[in-house]
């Protein structure tokens, strides 16, 4: 028995004993009086993604902020960022789930909080000092933890795992009250969940747990920790076991594939083989939807995988050449593995083969950003962690300032939003509008997509009400078409500016399927622009739609683009015989990037390899066919 | 500092631990209470032990094994004589680590009550009371809106007789996009998600009724005609008890330990030397 760890044991007493003793007699607002519509008649926005400084890494780059405060920030009411910086949410979030790292949750407080004379691992004492010097030193401490951690070489006193469960334990009851008080049906809808931090060999297999039920269940598991392995084996025996034991549900998302090294959406099983039916239903049923775009880049597509895309990189620079931990060069090999498009392609591939299509997710976008602030306008930018806060060289700093990441803080992006077809704002129904796929992501910003799919849409249907035409004779996204009678499918595609943003370029249909030799292919059609009159496709191209952004003064004028595009689509080159995906893919004309914004504000001098100007974009789930048996 | 860790290490080398294990019994500290400096006993009793074994519980979802229970009863008794001996030695006395602890706790025990207790509703009553406006039901508005596109000259051009075809009863269906015709109750914060500031402060001065256009919005042009308007309410206690509730409670944690400081504050002579 230990010097150290009966410290540690003493200090965590007190916190333990209080967390044990004052749990609320009340739940939860009731939501049971919120009635669900028939359809999803309005598109719910939230963050699915956030740490506050119960995260292990969130609290050694400087975030003190608590649940409690990104809660409050999401519902629209003025916060103080760590930083010291007033901050309010111009248009507030329709839901939010904080999703601390389970691993060490509270570890690096209870670091900070400890004394120093107890510490004995070398490590550990220079880390407490650094963090006790202040923000910088905070930063180095963690960025050298961070590569321990994610070297495997962490000291063994920070993995005691007794220690660390008792301290979850208290965390996450403390977690669980809060988010449970900061239900408000219909309004505001909090969630519980954690994020399972799997990351073997330093490539990224982060997912997000999202819980559908208040905390009377979920308060009989704790979160989980990450083990060594490649597929979450034990990510989905934990769901398993969460939703036998108390009758709930539960569902993954996995993020950052980006930063996997291409071992997020694999062809085989860890073991090398071909991936197997069984293993295939599996990965489906826990994982509906992925992560498609966030502050750590964007991961639908890259160009060296869609050569013929002229939009495809969107925010892949510098996330495209090492992997999470900076530790293993990424190889255009691995971008197969690593990017969604690929992904769906690969799914149907597997499907072709297996009968089942485990990568049949729809996708979302959302912050992860590390500063209990889901904030992510380009004008109003608050970073990924406090240690990039607005600053005047935030934008020339490296990612994490003092360790070697590799990237540079001007490659993050102010990115991204999750927008939601739930029939209410309640737990329940936005959960199971995760489930079914029919959810969106955006780039950040709010652009209202509808999509259907179905066998008989006319053009004509655009004038009455299609919504609801869309619903009865067909599927919305994340859906599978039905088996048709014959002809080509057709799609309704509808979008709307963001009500606050830049104006729409064009909509497109991205298409992807397997030939008879169980190759995959894609293309991109444009399917509706702006300015039709005087933009012709010219060989099968689109020209584009101008630049009105003046860099000088970080703004664009909405004098080009459309504020709504709509049409119907058929696809003309439809083989029933192959596998397919159709996902849309939104535009906006060019706007500044927040690097622009800082720019100006801060009269910056920024290097040429500083893109200070974007399209931003939104992008649907699929809506899938599959050949009859 | 160094001769703290002297004295400590001194006293790790003594097989003083192996002998109270031996010999002596523990006494029950879990309440968290500061032992007698003078104490000689560690009694782990029935009482204890639970304790020991009900945290184990918690922390890990099953009951511990007889090797695990020793481990835990041995665990808890060098905690004991690690914290006397410490006491003892006056190793709390200026530890800044200590000192904050200390005041965390305290300040823990003021906010406990706060924390746990559910507020009757006179308590919640008086809050609402105190800023009615910041509870008060917002004024909601239903509307039905037509959307005409993109602001130009030829659409308003066309706006009167699109109204005109609306009074008559005809159904006129705008440009298709994804945006409801028909809105119901949604305050002024909701509608300016949706439309933009400019079209929620229009909106807010139209009279029931009539259609009325084109208003201009962040997405373009609109018909609009507005169907129903409440007014402000007063508000009730059981339509926004939970956020009352919410700022009741960290109030109410803020009064706590702001109140118990002034108490013990009183209790002190406190000189602050000027020049400082």
């Amino acid at each position: 028995m230990g010097l150290r760890k009966t410290t540690i044991a003493m200090l965590l007493l007190g916190t333990a004993t209080l967390a044990g003793c004052d749990r609320l007699a009340s739940g939860p607002a009731d939501d049971s009086k919120i009635a669900e519509t028939a359809v999803p008649e309005k598109v719910l926005w939230g963050d699915t993604h956030l740490h506050t400084g119960n995260s292990v890494d969130a609290f050694g780059f400087g975030n003190r902020l608590s649940p409690e405060d990104a809660l409050r920030f999401a519902k629209g009411e003025e916060v103080t960022s760590s930083t010291g910086i007033k901050a309010r949410l111009e248009r507030p979030l329709d839901f939010l789930v904080v999703t601390d790292h389970a691993e060490g949750l509270g570890a690096t407080k209870a670091l900070y909080d400890a004394p120093a004379f107890m510490i004995r691992d070398p490590q550990m004492k220079r880390w407490r000092e650094l963090m006790h010097q202040g923000p910088a030193g905070s930063l180095r401490a963690t960025a050298e933890m961070l590569l321990a951690r994610m070297s495997g070489k962490l000291p063994a006193a920070m993995m005691d795992k007794q220690a660390s469960a008792k301290r979850t334990r208290s965390i996450w009851e403390a977690h669980i009250r809060t988010v449970d008080r900061y239900y408000d049906p219909g309004k505001f809808t909090s969630l519980l969940g954690f994020e399972y931090t799997l990351m073997e060999g330093g490539n990224n297999l982060h997912r997000n747990v999202i819980f559908r039920d208040n905390g009377d269940k979920v308060r009989q598991v704790d979160p989980l920790d990450p083990t060594k392995e490649i597929f979450p084996d034990q990510l989905w025996a934990y769901m398993d076991a969460y939703e036998k034991k108390t009758g709930g549900k539960v569902l993954a998302i996995p993020h950052n594939s980006n930063l996997s090294n291409g071992l997020m959406f694999m062809l085989t099983e860890p073991n090398g083989g071909p991936m197997s039916a069984a293993y295939a239903r599996r990965r489906a049923a826990h994982e509906p939807v992925v992560e498609i775009t966030q502050m750590k880049g964007d991961s639908e597509s890259h160009p060296f995988l869609s050569g013929n895309d002229e939009f495809a990189g969107y925010g892949t620079v510098g996330w495209d050449t090492n992997n999470l931990a900076n530790n293993q060069p990424m190889k255009p090999g691995d971008y197969a593995g690593s990017y969604v498009r690929e992904a769906l392609k690969r799914g149907l591939m597997i499907a072709q083969r297996t009968g089942v299509n485990p990568y049949q997710f729809g996708v979302i976008g959302s912050t992860d950003s590390h500063t209990a602030l889901s904030a992510v306008e380009e004008d109003n930018f608050f970073g990924k962690h406090p240690g990039v806060e607005p600053s005047a060289h935030r934008a020339t700093d490296g990612f994490i300032p003092g360790m070697p990441s590799g990237r540079m803080n001007w490659q993050s992006l102010a990115s991204g939003y999750a927008a939601v077809w739930a029939k209410a704002n309640t737990r329940g129904a936005i959960w199971d509008a995760l489930m079914r796929r029919e959810v969106y992501g955006t780039t950040g910003p709010r652009m209202v997509v509808r999509f259907f799919g179905g066998w008989g849409f006319t053009p004509e249907m655009l004038k009455g009400d299609w919504v609801h035409a869309g619903y009865k004779d067909g599927v919305p996204m994340g859906g599978t078409l039905p088996a048709g009678k014959g002809g080509k499918p057709s799609f309704i595609v509808s979008a709307l500016k963001d009500p606050k943003g830049a104006n729409l370029d064009r909509v497109q249909v991205v298409k992807g399927w397997t030939d008879a030799a169980g190759k995959s292919h894609e293309k991109v059609f444009d399917v509706a622009w702006s300015d039709p009159e005087h933009r012709k496709l010219v060989g099968g191209k689109l020209p584009k739609v101008g630049d009105t952004v003046d860099t000088d003064k970080a703004t664009y004028q909405n004098s080009i683009g459309a504020a709504s595009l709509a049409t119907v689509w058929t696809d003309p080159e439809f083989n029933a015989a192959q596998h397919a995906f159709y996902y849309v893919r939104v535009l906006e004309i060019p706007t500044p990037t927040w690097v622009d914004f800082d720019k100006v504000k801060y009269h910056l001098n920024l290097g040429k390899e500083i893109p200070l100007k974007q399209q931003e974009r939104a992008y649907t789930s699929a809506i899938w066919y599959s050949p009859a048996h | 500092m160094s001769d703290w860790r002297d004295r400590l290490r001194r006293l790790l080398a003594e097989p003083l631990v192996h002998f109270l294990l031996a010999g002596a019994v523990v006494y029950a500290l879990l309440a968290g209470r500061a032992p007698d400096l003078g104490e000689r006993r560690i009694v782990v009793d029935r009482a204890v032990a639970e304790a020991l074994v009900q945290r184990f519980v918690e922390a890990f979802h099953r009951p511990p094994d007889q090797g695990e229970i020793d481990g835990l009863i041995r665990d808890h008794v060098a905690d004991q004589v690690y914290y006397r001996e410490a006491l003892r030695l006056g190793l709390d006395k200026d530890d800044e680590v200590v000192v904050r602890r200390m005041r965390r706790k305290l300040e823990q025990a003021a906010a406990s009550d706060a924390e746990t207790r559910t507020p009757s509703d006179a308590e919640l009553q008086a809050l609402i009371d105190k800023d009615p406006a910041r509870y008060a039901a917002e004024p909601r508005l239903s509307f039905e809106q037509v959307y005409l596109g993109a602001d130009n000259p030829a659409i308003r051009a066309q706006a009167p007789a699109l109204l005109r075809q609306l009074a008559s009863g005809q159904r006129v269906d705008g440009v298709p996009a994804p945006l409801e015709r028909v809105h119901t109750g949604e305050d002024s914060a909701t509608i300016a998600a949706g439309f933009g500031d400019e079209f929620a402060v229009a909106l807010a001065s139209q009279p029931v009724g009539s259609w009325h256009g084109p208003v201009k919005s962040g997405l373009g042009l609109h018909l609009v005609r507005i169907t129903a308007r409440t007014a402000s309410a007063k508000p009730v206690l059981a339509k926004v008890r939970q956020r009352v509730e919410n700022d009741w409670r960290a109030a109410a944690v803020r009064d706590a330990q702001a109140r118990d400081y002034a108490r013990m504050a009183k209790g002190y002579d406190i000189v602050i030397e000027p020049g400082h």
